[in-house]
């Protein structure tokens, strides 16, 4: 390889030099300047989630304590996980579903309609979630729908953009010769329908449930107007603390409790995948 | 829905991808093609019902509630009155709110743009270190913006992580809650860059990498080589994500909330402050200020939409 690159490549004189110098330093420099900037606001998060004692000017933490991850084991923190948990189900449940059918729709009808059901899918991405919950909380209301299925109705419609667009980019791709070379080979319907065509649409689907997981797990504004105080989760757990003063803590504990799951499932599916694409 | 994929023998889609190359072959089959057809679009119609359904009823139900309520025709209690005062009563601080929104939107949407595209670029370049941004940058994505605006709180308040690492230096600048919304832009460009490198990096091809080596090997140092190559390339999946970045980040209520100063206020803040206010009068102003979030969302994306046309004619 290196003994190619030169030859390959008739570089002025004097500049070559230059690039083979500096080029590896200023991309190590660029590479930790870029890991700096991804972990500095995680830092400040992780540091005080240990502090026992930290009073200002000190840049560590003066006494350590796992007293602020002990309260996550409180009965009303608990509570809180297991609403966020089964709203970001809910909502995965219901969009994901909706989404392939959307999607399928919008391939298989002609022209102009299918383009409508694309554009009807994908317009709750152009209204700010705060209005569409503010516009709708009064008839929520007077309809009487109970808080939690008010929440899970409002972002199951924010959800559907994700959903069906992961499906209509991997139904766009889909190759029916697999079917076809299945059904050659004598495959019954259902038979291609578990052996060819779950297996091809996989990825949509487990990107797509993700993506609704996460707009119920980690919703705010919803989950404050909607459910009125009735439907308490992590993340109202967590603006609670954060809106005020001296609950480093508790803020740092519960932004790591909403944080690692997800994370968890990410680098379980998606990192390697991602990177994989990266250096493709 | 036992095939609910068109394609080639799945039944009635047969003439879905055919040319009518197959159907010549079947004497008779053209009054049953006719009848086929209809069979699969009120099936795709009844198909899209389950998904359309819902987002047509809880957009119109929320876009008519808003209008109604601003003008007082459906007020929380009493008769209903029409009235302007929501809108003409507060011209001036509706102004105001959308102005702050804008400068916010604009500032992140740049800055989301330039260090996205950074991440990008050395994520394609750098083998080993560009492996370990591409995973710490994805993780930053599932992170719900209310906890990073938390996060940035930790960072950037006063006697904060930064200021104490700087060793509380007396003249640090107040970014959260100051002037310029530094806190609030800095959030979301930290998580929005994420999502711009997200999507450059998914827009290349490996055609891409056959033009920068050409490049390459006609002397073109890495330098130009980004500025000449991955850059054009890149302006594609960049508008796109600068309009999803904008949209996205003029009608977001967390961070500005938890860290920007009290006045003035941003559009969402103002209308969920005035939703939550004892005072059940403020409720018509509340609805007009969300309404002016969501026509100046619809009016970005027409424009931005309207100038990617435009483009695509162009070339």
């Amino acid at each position: 390889m290196t003994a190619v690159l030169p030859a390959k490549r008739p570089v002025r004189p004097g500049t070559r030099d230059v690039s083979v110098q500096i080029r590896p330093v200023v991309r190590a420099g660029l590479g930790v300047l870029l890991v700096l900037w991804i972990l500095a606001p995680l830092l400040p998060v992780v540091l005080w989630s240990v502090a026992g004692v930290w009073r200002a000017p000190a840049v560590t933490p003066d006494t350590y304590s796992v007293n602020a991850f002990a309260s996550l084991g409180e009965r009303a923190t608990l509570r809180a996980g297991l609403a966020s948990l089964g709203l970001g189900v809910a909502v995965a449940v219901v969009a994901t579903p909706l989404g392939f059918l959307g999607a399928l729709a919008a391939q298989s009808l002609p022209g102009r309609r299918g383009r409508a059901v694309d554009l009807i899918l994908l317009a709750p991405l152009a209204i700010p979630p705060f209005a569409l919950v503010l516009g709708a909380n009064t008839t929520l209301l007077r309809l009487h729908v109970p808080a939690f299925a008010g929440v899970v109705l409002i972002l199951v419609v924010t959800a559907l953009p994700y959903t069906a667009f992961m499906y209509r980019s991997a139904l766009a791709a889909y190759e029916n010769q697999f079917e076809d070379v299945a059904r050659t080979l004598g495959a019954h319907p259902r038979q291609v329908i578990r052996h060819v065509r779950v297996p091809l649409l996989a990825t949509a689907t487990a990107r797509g449930f993700f993506l609704a997981f996460l707009v119920g797990w980690g919703d705010y504004v919803a989950t404050l107007l909607v459910g009125g105080g009735q439907l308490t989760t992590l993340p109202m757990l967590l603006g609670a603390a954060a809106s005020s003063t001296g609950n480093e803590q508790l803020t740092a504990v519960l932004s790591l409790s909403v944080i690692i799951p997800p994370v968890i499932i990410l680098a379980a599916f998606g990192i390697p995948a991602l990177t994989r694409k990266a250096v493709a | 829905m036992n095939h609910p994929l068109p394609g080639p023998g799945t039944g009635p889609e047969d003439h879905q991808g055919d040319t009518g190359e197959s159907r010549s072959q079947r004497p008779g089959v053209d009054r049953d093609a006719g009848r086929e057809r209809g069979l699969v679009y009120r099936r795709s119609v009844l198909l899209a019902l389950p998904a359309v359904v819902p987002v047509v009823l809880v957009l119109g139900v929320s876009l008519v509630g808003a209008s109604a309520q601003s003008l007082g025709l459906m007020p929380f209690i009493g008769p209903p009155v029409l009235s302007t005062r929501g809108w003409a009563g507060s011209a001036g601080e509706l102004a105001k709110s959308a102005t702050v929104s804008a400068y916010i939107a604009a500032a992140s949407t740049v800055l989301s743009l330039v260090v996205g595209f950074a991440v990008a670029v050395y994520i394609l370049a750098a083998p080993r270190m560009g492996r370990l941004v591409a995973g710490l940058s994805a993780a930053t994505i599932p992170i719900p913006h209310l906890i990073g605006a938390g996060a940035m709180g930790l960072l950037l308040s006063d006697s904060g992580f930064l200021h104490r690492l700087l060793g509380m230096p007396a003249a640090f600048p107040a970014l959260v809650g100051g002037p310029w919304w530094i806190a609030v832009i800095s959030e979301y460009v930290w998580k929005e860059s994420a999502f711009v490198a997200l999507v450059v990096i998914g827009s290349m091809s490996r055609s891409m990498t056959g033009l920068c080596d050409s490049a390459a090997t006609l002397g073109a140092t890495a330098w130009q080589r980004i500025i000449h190559v991955v850059l054009p390339l890149s302006v594609p999946a960049l508008a796109v994500s600068a309009l999803i970045v904008f949209v996205y980040t003029f009608g977001a209520y967390e961070s500005p909330w938890l860290l920007g100063p009290t006045s003035p206020e941003p559009l969402p803040v103002r209308a969920v402050r005035l939703f939550g206010s004892v005072d059940l009068d403020a409720r018509p102003e509340a609805m007009a200020t969300a309404l002016v979030s969501v026509a100046a969302s619809a009016a970005a994306i027409l424009a931005g939409v309207g100038i990617l046309r435009a483009r695509r004619n162009v070339r």
